[in-house]
């Protein structure tokens, strides 16, 4: 602890001269997150969820860490990630790493959010700090995920959410897709790196089926969907729930900067509960599942607020003090998206 | 520096080992070829461009100028060689690494020679980069990463030695593949192996390993084969090149396996790969033990002799005993099998020792060999059963102990077996206990309702204890299945028990002999409790009687020799009216030898069935020997007065022992018979001669009927 001490109070001082650019999450904050939920050996812990890490932790410590602009810890994630995860012959992530398995990797199937997550990350590093290592691996992924994960439905460009078990053998109301998979800032970089594929398309299909995945009274999307109908449905063997992977759909789309004020609106609306918190729905009953009190949720309804009635980000949701991995991340992702996109939210 | 020193302290597979490339193999470079051979090992012409790094044995010697040509580096001497991992070792007191680290440098720069006092020159100025050398030496190598671009964005223009980059990537891709193996993705094994052709050493086998088992696994044999063919022309430790062996052997076919074999180093007389040719040894005689057209070349079969005779493992001998058992050398499987038992009782032994006394004919020993083996697996039970059922159906039937009986009858009762249990039958009949034979046919044809033999010797107890309305049932039951069971009880002489010929049962009379006594009936459990699936189905390993004619054969199709053997083995079979069939085909157009041993077959056959009279004409149809003829006429006229005796025409018995008593001394037990048919026929002057000639001879037998004569005169 007493060398991460050392390296927090070296960025403290002189991170931002050295690095150059106006990092979008502070030294502290980042010292914050990695001392609680990144390992020595750059494995990021999922604390929620028994202290496994998984390849989309990876992808965020990765993407966190670049927006912070720190390289060292942005090399120690990358080493793990590398050599723990990147191991699958179609050169995807293995998703699941628990360090208590016998091999650490307990589910070698991948996930595509994660894949996405890990070579945008990549792929900034790459391009803004002249890693060509990093962009290299970044095109990998993307040619991989065209490959293997992108595939096309009734005219749409659709995101397979696994390699494994998501095929039309495995799923009766086949096709089956997770609307919170399209991490739409990534999509026109990941398009760039691989031309070939069908990355470009893939925004639009995704906001397509986020509008139209409106289920219950709130009109909100499940977080498993299936587009095997003309419209879609929630999908068979899933919780027809509005969750937890969901609560970040519309942080996703508000830092693609290209989103639709009535979609956006709609999905505020739908999962702020009365004091500001997000609620987890039941759409098959409309009944709260939890309500979600950690800044990292409620900063979403919060940002959703500030742009589409000009409402500032209240105080309390501005400062950041680490609670869990999963909301503590979408607090970083947040600020740092206020921070660059939306100054006037402060 | 000594090598081997080195060769031990590179070891350790499945450690993280760091530096560790390149270890003095010079001495086993393969002379030409060589870079071919590697590219087809790794299936890649160049390392991965972005890893400019020294390339290992043996393409690294030609590339040395392009490794001289690096940017220079903090800690340099002799023509830009780059000593700081060198002095870092040697500060840090790890010979073993420095060793490791001197020969790497020897081998990339021939012109080089290591500093006399690592230690002496420069002095240690960079302690930030040494705090990053012991991360790596650690295995610390996300820290390493984390200190080196943390060390880069404080220090403007700062660049790690080109040394240390280079080796925090190696080892990254060799945890990268070490994971990738262990998950099954040998794609990428192969791919970062092919980027780090350095991880590919003598020093890191278990990389090998995984390498050439990732080849094998995805179809690419002769890459695997490659790989193990480099260990063993280039490695020289004794533990890892017989890993090797064993590796390949996993996952090579033998073929390949014969050729990695000729790079055997032998230490004098013995070779390195002497257990692995041990091993081969016994699977290629295990296998041939279960598989007869398997062969077995001499000299493997002479090493797992020799193994046998000189480790004494039970384990050898076993397999050598079903070798030569079923290549029918029952003699070496004799030898092997009680070689087997003697080092270690087991039921694989026994069960090969039993089958090959049932071959032998010694079934008595077969069965109280296998008694204790008979629940250890249903081969064991099968081979128990048949040693059972061979023991009884034996001619003369034995003797057997109270003992031995009364166990055969638990175990055939509780295996439901319908062999042993109609061979009881047969048995029972033969003592005269026509009650209990009836039970036992009838037990063993309710376990076998198909069973044809055991429904027709229910057929002959139900005729001979008068039962006809149960016999006209039976009949119904097998009409148009069993030419002989309609038979019974119509053909002109009616059938008499069949068997006991030739031994001395004290009596044909009602009196009962205290052996058969022991002759218990079977439980009468209902049949629909737990049928056994094998049932009726014999012995799985041959049970020596049944063997060769066990299917249906038209023996109007047999040559007359062939239709002679046919006979037989239908005689061992217990199926004598077809054998007399068999036998009759034989006697038309065979040559004087095979119409005479057919016309002997032909009325034991008929003898057998019951038909005496049937057997007195077969025994006309050619000449026979005259010690044969005495044979099958005795034995004729034993069957008729029997049978006579049975029907009550006891003038008709006495004639036919008189006939009988003018071609062969009469035994006592047909004394016995003759007594009781003077006594039915009242005429007790003779029967007390003869029984007073009984008695005298020490038979009870004879004093029963003396006193039965007693009584009799009284009244």
């Amino acid at each position: 602890m007493s060398v991460r001490a050392a390296v927090a109070a070296f960025f403290l001082v002189s991170g931002a001269m050295v690095c150059g650019a106006q990092a979008q999450i502070t030294a502290s904050e980042w010292s914050d997150y990695s001392n609680r939920f990144v390992s020595d050996e750059g494995r990021v812990i999922d604390d929620g969820n028994g202290g496994i890490s998984h390849s989309e932790g990876q992808g965020y410590g990765l993407l966190l860490a670049f927006l912070a602009s720190n390289k060292p810890d942005f090399a120690r994630i990358w080493s793990f990630t590398q050599r723990e995860l990147m191991i699958r012959d179609d050169h995807l992530a293995a998703w699941k790493w628990d360090p208590n398995g016998t091999p650490k990797i307990t589910d070698v199937n991948n996930a595509s959010d994660g894949d996405i997550l890990i070579a945008y990350a990549l792929a900034l590093a790459g391009k803004d700090w002249d890693e060509p290592r990093f962009t290299q691996s970044a095109r990998s992924i993307a040619d991989a995920l065209g490959t293997s994960a992108l595939f096309s439905h009734k005219g749409e460009t659709l995101l397979l959410p696994g390699v494994h078990g998501f095929g039309a053998d495995d799923q009766p109301d086949w096709p089956v897709v997770n609307p919170s998979y399209w991490i739409f800032e990534a999509v026109p970089v990941l398009a760039g790196l691989a031309p070939d594929n069908q990355w470009t398309r893939l925004s639009e299909s995704g906001t397509a089926l986020i509008s139209k995945a409106a289920f219950g009274k709130n009109h909100l999307p499940a977080d498993w969907v299936s587009v095997a109908g003309t419209t879609p449905r929630p999908a068979e063997g899933f919780p027809v729930e509005f969750g937890y992977n969901s609560v970040r759909i519309p942080l996703y789309l508000m830092r693609s900067m290209d989103s639709d004020m009535n979609l956006l609106r709609r999905l505020r609306d739908g999962m702020t509960g009365p004091q500001g918190a997000v609620t987890l729905i039941d759409l098959t009953t409309d009944q709260v599942t939890a309500e979600l009190e950690d800044p990292g949720y409620r900063i979403i309804s919060a940002l959703a607020t500030c742009v589409l009635d000009g409402t500032r980000i209240p105080q309390d949701l501005r400062v950041f003090v680490p609670t869990l991995y999963y909301p503590a991340t979408l607090q970083l992702l947040a600020l740092a998206h206020i921070r660059k996109d939306r100054p006037e939210c402060l | 520096m000594p090598m081997t020193s080195i060769k031990t302290v590179a070891l350790g597979a499945g450690t993280l080992l760091l530096g560790t490339f390149v270890v003095a193999q010079e001495r086993y470079f393969p002379a030409a070829g060589s870079q071919e051979i590697w590219h087809e090992i790794t299936g890649s012409a160049e390392p991965t461009p972005e890893l400019d790094v020294p390339q290992p044995m043996p393409t690294m010697l030609a590339q040395t100028s392009e490794v001289e040509t690096k940017p220079s580096q903090p800690v340099e001497t002799q023509n830009g060689v780059d000593e700081s991992a060198l002095r870092y070792f040697a500060r840090k007191g790890d010979t073993r690494r420095l060793e490791i680290e001197i020969a790497r440098l020897r081998a990339l720069y021939p012109g080089w020679t290591p500093p006399a006092d690592p230690l002496a020159t420069p002095p240690v100025t960079d302690a930030a980069l040494e705090e990053i050398w012991e991360l790596y030496s650690q295995g610390r190598l996300s820290e390493a990463r984390h200190k080196i671009a943390e060390r880069q964005a404080s220090v403007p223009g700062w660049q790690p030695p080109a040394d240390l980059t280079d080796r925090l990537a190696l080892a990254e891709s060799r945890e990268r593949l070490i994971n990738a193996s262990d998950l099954d993705q040998y794609a990428t094994v192969i791919s970062v192996a092919s980027q780090n052709p350095q991880l590919l050493t003598c020093s890191e086998v278990d990389v090998l390993w995984r390498v050439a088992e990732a080849f094998a696994r995805t179809d690419r044999d002769s890459r695997a084969y490659d790989a193990y063919r480099y260990i063993l022309s280039t490695c020289d430790d004794a533990e890892e090149r017989l890993a090797t062996m064993q590796n390949a052997l996993q996952f090579l076919p033998m073929p390949l396996v014969d050729d990695l074999l000729a790079l055997e180093r032998s230490d004098g007389a013995v070779g390195e790969f002497a257990e692995i040719r041990d091993t081969l040894a016994r699977n290629a005689v295990a296998k041939a033990g279960e598989d007869k057209s398997a062969t077995v070349p001499a000299t493997t079969l002479d090493r797992l002799k020799k193994l046998a005779e000189t480790e004494k493992l039970p384990t050898d001998a076993r397999l050598l005993g079903w070798y030569y058992y079923n290549r029918q050398d029952i003699e070496a499987a004799d030898k092997w099998f009680r070689m087997a038992l003697s080092a270690e009782p087991s039921a694989d032994a026994a069960e090969g020792l039993a089958l090959v006394l049932i071959q032998r004919e010694l079934y008595a020993d077969a069965e109280e060999l296998m008694y204790r083996w008979r629940d250890d697996s249903d081969d064991t039970r099968v081979v128990y059963l048949a040693a059972v059922a061979n023991l009884l159906g034996l001619e003369p039937r034995p003797l057997l102990s109270g003992e031995v009986l009364s166990r055969i009858v638990a175990e055939v009762a509780r295996s439901r077996n319908v062999e042993a249990a109609r061979q009881l039958g047969w048995y029972a009949r033969a003592f005269e206990q026509h009650a209990t034979a009836k039970a036992w046919f009838t037990s063993a044809l309710g376990w076998g309702p198909d069973d044809e033999p055991s429904a027709y010797g229910l057929a002959l107890t139900y005729q001979l204890l008068g039962e006809t309305a149960q016999l006209d049932q039976l009949k119904q039951r097998w009409t148009g299945r069993s030419e002989r069971i309609q038979l019974v009880g119509v053909a002109e002489t009616e059938p008499a028990p069949a068997g006991a010929a030739g031994r001395s049962v004290g009596t044909a009379a009602p009196v009962t002999p205290p052996a058969i006594a022991r002759i218990v009936e079977p439980n009468t459990a209902p049949a629909a409790s737990s049928r056994r699936a094998n049932e009726g189905s014999g012995a799985k390993r041959g049970t020596g009687s049944a063997r060769g004619c066990s299917n249906y054969t038209n023996p109007e199709r047999l040559q007359p020799s062939a239709a002679l053997s046919h006979g037989w083995c239908l005689m061992d079979a217990d199926r004598p009216l077809e054998a007399a069939k068999a036998f009759e085909v034989a006697l038309r157009g065979g040559n004087e030898r095979t119409r005479r041993d057919a016309a002997y077959g032909q009325s034991l056959a008929y003898l057998r069935a019951g038909l005496v009279d049937n057997a007195a004409v077969a025994a006309i149809k050619a000449p026979q020997s005259g010690k044969r003829a005495v044979e099958l006429q005795t034995n004729i006229l034993d069957e008729r007065a029997r049978g006579a005796f049975e029907r009550g025409r006891y003038a008709e018995a006495i004639m036919a022992l008189d006939r009988r008593a003018q071609i062969a001394p009469e035994r006592i037990d047909l004394m016995v018979l003759r007594g009781y048919s003077y006594m039915r026929l009242n005429r007790f002057g003779d029967a007390r001669r003869v029984f007073e000639a009984v008695a005298r001879t020490g038979s009870r037998d004879g004093i029963k009927g003396l006193a039965e004569l007693n009584n009799l005169e009284t009244y």
